[in-house]
Formats: structure tokens, C-alpha cells, sequence
């Protein structure tokens, strides 16, 4: 350790104190990455939501209107119910697939 | 000096660990021990969307082309809270809530809020879109917050309502499903916080092994539904209808394929707005089709026939001699319109729906077989995967008198579950094997696999051949009886079956002007698609259920051969003629 300490060009309280601000410095640097990947991570994830809602708001019209042409009163509307339906014969069960 | 230098070393080494283990302690506590507070502090704040917020998987409907639309999701907004302590101008604060959200609180009820002092947190306005919770937050007015808020949201709003069902807070603070699929399906759709996000030390200290396999992954997930989004439209609309124009109690309806037991619909009216609960009875809230037993009448003679014919005491062919009314256990049973009809064959107790015929099957069959059979039937619960599932009221097969296998035999004195009457009458239409009931096919996981729930548990009942046998005779209820044989479907076999039950008037008896209407049928009769029962109780100024749900049934029929382009069973053309087989007026 003697001759080490001869040989190294800084002492070793200079060594220790150097590892020790480059340690800060990662660590201050892991912390900024991290806040920045859960910064991104969250508008991402508030993105997603966001356009979830707005198919939501999608789906919701799309019902409302299945809903409302099932609802519809043809009679009211002027249409008449047929005199009559007809049932025409296939071929075969399969020739309709 | 070497020793100098040792100890120097030693020193620094020293501090350094210290300085890291006060470090570690501290990320210790900030990330794992107060780590939740911390996320909510920060998610309740403007432009947070991480762990603190409320979040849950979807639920979604499958149309028939299997495109998801969903029944159940999360809407994302904004909530306005002020703090008295810290408001200033009131007036000034009360425009600026008021011109975003009009009807979110009062004038008086605002200055009520902001005079309480002791406070520092009031909610005046809640499910704000993004515009106008950023139009808001824009103004940044002291003393009024604008908070990202997530909530439950129902594109359907009524749609299947009470099959969905609801989440809200129960005795704790933890929003929950309570009803329907959101509580039955609560493990899976509920989330314990952690988002997209997850905090790369906490994991390191806490579990390395989640980030790389999650346990939570291989759970949560969003639910898809057997619920096909039209046709439980249409079944709503249609049993809306019924229960308006006949003023009754309550109605219902299920949609299954009786192969499976996927339910396609599944409706009971009056329902809710599942986005609007603030004035809903409770008792809306619970789902009649699986909770509330009925005595549903004359469906039940088709089982009483093919148990008669499985067990091989009747053939189609039997005869037996109808006298109108019998005494059994000093109890007097008669046929619907109390006439005797003298020799006739089996079929003609489906077709004509005779009472006596049923009771006559169930003396044939014996005490033993009949309580074998409707054991089997409704002795247990389907397991359908809604919460709350009702027991059937089969005791009086338990007792001596053979008064209660007569009466069962057609209806009455037993009282079974919607669920249950499908599901047995299901077997009919599936080769004499009853099949599960139910409403979810499978869970998305979060991994993005798709996991297939089992739901092939299977019964066995009746011989194929003695359920279609029954088939046969359902079938010629429509073709002959139902609207004078004006329902006939030429290009398609029907079968069907009516049921008229008298209501218990609570005191052991039975009223004589109330009943309970139920239908049931499936088709097509020898290979069907689709089963569907449906009843109304306590319908007004109408007897049978035959005038109440027929013409419903029958409008079912034609909606779903068209919606799913059944192709025909019968009525094919022969040779070259494709002229019109059969005109109905």
C-alpha cells in the first residue's frame, strides 16, 4: 500500500472523494432518467386514456343509435306492416352459406 | 505513517458507507414505506395519471362479427375542489366553475362550501371533460384546485344494466364491484395500482421477480362477454313493450345457444341507467333471472314428456284417457279450459297443453324416477357466473303426496330460477345434456394473451332420441296451434311451448285472475342455434301467455334468422321449382 500510494499520481483521499462525486453524479443521474421514464411513462398512460375515452364516447353513440333504430315505430313513421310474407325454397341449407 | 494512511482509509471507507446506508435508508422509506402516499400526492396533482387514480378493466360486449364494443370502461376528466382557507374571490370563483360546469352546484350551496374554513379539501364539481378542465385549470384561480379524475363509465347506460352490473365504495374506501359481472369478475378486473409505471427501486428492493414475471398479470385483465350488443337491444326493446302494454310486474328474457351455453341476451325490465344510480331502487340493482324463483306453468311439460319417454313408461304413440279434471289428495286438478278430451296421444298434451296429461306422465314415471329426473334438472345451481344465484323450491318432491309430482309435472308447486328453466329446457334443444350457462367467454389478460375461460361442464338428462321426440311435438305447437297455424315458418322448424301459471297469493293458495306468462323455444327444432325464454308476471287483463309473448317470440325468431342468416332446415325446393312455398298474411 506504501509503494501504491508512492506510484498513484493523486493521493488516496482524492480517489475516495473523486468515486464518491462520481457515485453522486450517477445516482443524481439514475434519479433524472427515472423521473423522466415515469414523466413519459404517465403521459403515455394518460394518452392511452384519453383516446380510451374518446372510443368510449364512440361506442356510446353507436349503441344510442342501434338502440334508437330498434326503438323506431315504423307505423308512427307511415310505413304499413306487410300483407303478407313470403317464404321462397333454397335449393339446399348449404347453398345459402 | 502506514498506519496513518490505514486509518485515513478507513475513515473515508467509512463515511462512504455511512452515507450510502443513510441514502438507502432514505430511498427505503421515500419509495417503499411511503411510497403509495407519495404516488397520490403526486397523482393528485394537475398532470399526474399514475397509480392513484381509479383504475379497472374492461368489460366488452362481441357482436357476431366478434368486433369488442365495450359495456363497461373508464372516462377521464377532471374534478374542481376549492379550499375555503385558502379562496379568495368567491364571486369570481364561482363564474369560473359555473360557466364550465352549470349545474354541478348552486349559488348558495357554493358560499355554504366556502364558508366552512375548518376545511381545506371540498369537491363542488366532478366528471369534467379535458376542454373545459383545462379551460378551468387555465385560470388558475386561488383557491380552487382542478384534479385529473377517472370514473366508470357505461356506453350501454341501460344496456344489459343488471348483468354488467355496478361499482361502488362499500363499507371501506375502496371502490368495488358490487352486482353483476363487475363483482363476479372483481379479481380480474380490478387493479392494485402500479399502471404502466413501475418504480425500478422499489421493485429492486421489494420484488425483482415482478419485473420480470407478475403474478398480477397473469390475473388482471378485461372481460369478454357472450352479450351480443344488438340482439340484447332488441330483447330489451321487445320485453319493454311487453311489460308496458300489459302492465305487469316485471318481464325478463334470455337468448342462449343451447350447444354452449353462451348467453346472447339476457334482459329483465323495469332496469337503470347504469351512469345515473343516484335515484335507483336498490332492489333494481340484483339480476330477477338468476335470484328470483317463479312457478313458471306449462314449460315445464316438455321436460315432464321427455323424462316420461327417456325412462320408457311412454312412447310418442301412448295414449291415455283425459277426463277433464281428477282428484288427487283430495285435491281436485283440471285442464286449462276444465274439458276432457277422452283418448288422445302424447303429442296432443304438449300441443293442447293439457294439465292431465303432464299428471297422468308423472303417475306413470313414479314418485322415485320424477324426483330423479327434476333433481337433476333443478336440484342444483347452474353456476352461471352472475353473483347471487337462487336455489330452486322443489320441496314438495321431497314429500309423499303424489298432489306435488302432479302439479310439478306442469308447473306449479316447484319454483325454479329463469337461469335453471333455461338451462333444463336447454337440454331439449342439445341432445337430452344440459350445458352451463353463461355470460363471459374469456379474459384479456394484461399480457395481452387471451385466456378462454371452461365452461364445458356438461349434465346428461334425457336420451337424444327422447328429447327429440319432444322436439317434435314442440315443433308442432307452432306449426299447428300458434296463431291457428299462421306462425308456421315454412323454410324453418320452430319449436315452442307456452306456459300460463297461476301466482301464489301468499297464503298457501293461488289467485284465480293472476298469472305468471313464460314461452320458450328454440330453433332450428333438430339442430338449434338458439333457445329463448321469456316471461312476464302478473300481466293485466290478459290470460294466456300465448296472447302476451307469442307474438314477441315470434318476432325474436324472424330478427335473429335474419340477423345471423340461419339457412333453412325444411321447405327446400325440389327440382327446379323455386316458387313461394307458403305465404302468411
Amino acid at each position: 500500500m506504501y509503494n501504491l500510494a508512492h506510484r498513484l499520481p493523486y493521493s488516496a483521499t482524492a480517489v475516495c472523494f473523486g468515486a464518491i462525486a462520481i457515485l453522486a453524479v450517477t445516482y443524481i443521474g439514475l434519479i433524472a432518467v427515472v423521473m423522466s421514464y415515469a414523466a413519459l411513462t404517465v403521459e403515455f398512460s394518460q394518452s392511452v386514456r384519453n383516446n380510451g375515452t374518446a372510443v368510449a364516447v364512440l361506442e356510446q353513440q353507436y349503441l344510442a343509435t342501434m338502440a334508437h333504430i330498434t326503438k323506431t315505430d315504423y307505423s308512427a313513421a307511415g310505413y304499413a306492416a306487410p300483407r303478407a310474407k313470403v317464404f321462397v325454397p333454397a335449393k339446399s341449407a348449404t347453398a345459402l352459406r | 505513517m502506514r498506519a496513518q494512511f490505514r486509518s485515513r482509509i478507513r475513515l473515508i471507507l467509512s463515511l462512504i458507507v455511512c452515507a450510502a446506508v443513510v441514502i438507502l435508508i432514505r430511498l427505503y422509506f421515500i419509495q417503499i414505506v411511503h411510497g403509495e402516499e407519495y404516488a397520490q400526492k403526486a397523482d393528485r396533482q394537475f398532470s399526474s395519471g399514475g397509480s392513484g387514480l381509479f383504475d379497472r378493466g374492461s368489460i366488452y360486449l362481441t357482436r357476431k362479427d366478434s368486433t369488442l364494443i365495450s359495456a363497461a370502461t373508464l372516462a377521464t376528466g377532471f374534478l374542481v375542489a376549492i379550499n375555503p382557507q385558502t379562496l379568495t374571490d368567491l364571486e369570481a370563483a364561482y363564474a369560473a366553475i359555473a360557466a364550465v360546469a352549470p349545474s354541478a352546484i348552486s349559488h348558495d350551496a357554493f358560499l355554504a362550501a366556502a364558508a366552512k374554513k375548518s376545511r381545506v379539501y371540498i369537491e363542488v364539481a366532478r366528471h369534467l371533460s379535458d376542454e373545459k378542465g383545462k379551460e378551468l385549470s387555465g385560470r388558475a384561480i386561488s383557491g380552487v384546485q382542478v384534479l385529473r379524475e377517472r370514473w366508470r363509465y357505461y356506453p350501454g347506460a341501460l344496456l344489459a344494466a343488471q348483468s354488467i352490473g355496478t361499482v361502488s365504495y362499500g363499507s371501506g374506501d375502496t371502490l368495488a364491484g358490487r352486482t353483476g359481472l363487475e363483482a363476479s369478475y372483481d379479481s380480474q378486473l380490478s387493479r392494485s395500482g402500479d399502471a404502466l409505471y413501475k418504480n425500478f427501486f422499489a421493485e429492486l428492493f421489494s420484488n425483482v421477480g415482478n419485473l420480470l414475471v407478475s403474478a398480477k398479470d397473469a390475473r388482471e385483465g378485461d372481460i369478454v362477454t357472450t352479450i351480443e350488443p344488438e340482439v340484447q337491444t332488441r330483447l330489451e326493446n321487445d320485453i319493454a313493450k311487453v311489460n308496458a302494454r300489459y302492465s305487469s310486474r316485471e318481464s325478463g328474457g334470455i337468448i342462449m345457444d343451447p350447444a354452449t351455453g353462451e348467453i346472447l341476451a339476457l334482459v329483465t325490465y323495469p332496469t337503470y341507467d347504469a351512469n345515473n344510480r343516484q335515484t335507483v331502487d336498490p332492489v333494481l340493482l340484483g339480476n330477477p333471472l338468476v335470484e328470483h324463483v317463479h312457478e313458471f306453468g306449462s314449460i315445464m311439460k316438455p321436460l315432464t314428456m321427455t323424462a316420461g319417454l327417456d325412462a320408457g313408461v311412454i312412447t310418442p304413440e301412448t295414449t291415455y284417457t283425459d277426463t277433464g279434471c281428477i282428484t288427487v289428495n283430495a285435491a281436485k286438478i283440471c285442464n286449462w279450459d276444465l274439458k276432457a278430451r277422452g283418448v288422445i296421444p302424447m303429442k296432443q298434451i304438449i300441443v293442447q297443453s293439457l294439465n292431465l296429461g303432464a299428471a297422468w306422465i308423472a303417475t306413470e314415471l313414479g314418485q322415485e324416477k320424477f324426483r330423479t329426473y327434476f333433481t337433476t334438472l333443478f336440484g342444483t345451481k347452474t353456476g352461471i357466473d352472475l353473483p347471487s344465484e337462487g336455489r330452486s323450491l322443489i320441496g314438495n318432491l321431497s314429500k309423499p303426496q303424489q298432489i306435488g309430482y302432479d302439479t310439478a309435472a306442469y308447473g306449479q308447486g316447484i319454483a325454479i330460477t329463469p337461469a335453471q328453466m333455461i338451462r333444463a329446457l336447454g337440454a331439449l334443444a342439445n341432445g337430452g345434456v344440459m350445458v352451463q350457462p353463461h355470460l363471459v367467454s374469456a379474459i384479456r389478460l394484461k399480457s395481452g394473451i387471451e385466456r378462454t375461460l371452461d365452461w364445458n361442464q356438461k349434465t346428461p338428462v334425457f336420451s337424444a332420441s327422447a328429447a327429440r321426440a319432444t322436439a317434435e311435438m314442440m315443433t308442432a305447437v307452432v306449426d299447428e296451434k300458434l296463431e291457428n297455424g299462421k306462425a308456421k315458418i315454412p323454410t324453418m322448424s320452430v319449436a315452442a311451448k307456452t306456459g300460463t301459471a297461476q301466482l301464489t297469493d301468499g297464503h298457501g293458495g293461488y289467485y284465480s285472475d293472476h298469472y305468471f306468462h313464460s314461452f320458450v323455444g328454440f330453433f332450428p327444432s333438430y339442430n338449434p342455434r338458439f333457445i329463448i325464454l321469456l316471461y312476464t308476471n302478473d300481466p293485466q287483463n290478459v290470460m294466456y301467455a300465448s296472447d302476451t309473448l307469442g307474438t314477441t317470440f315470434l318476432d325474436l325468431v324472424h330478427f335473429l334468422i335474419d340477423y345471423y342468416a340461419v339457412p333453412p332446415d325444411r321447405g327446400f325446393a325440389t327440382g327446379s321449382s323455386t316458387s313461394p312455398q307458403a305465404t302468411t298474411p
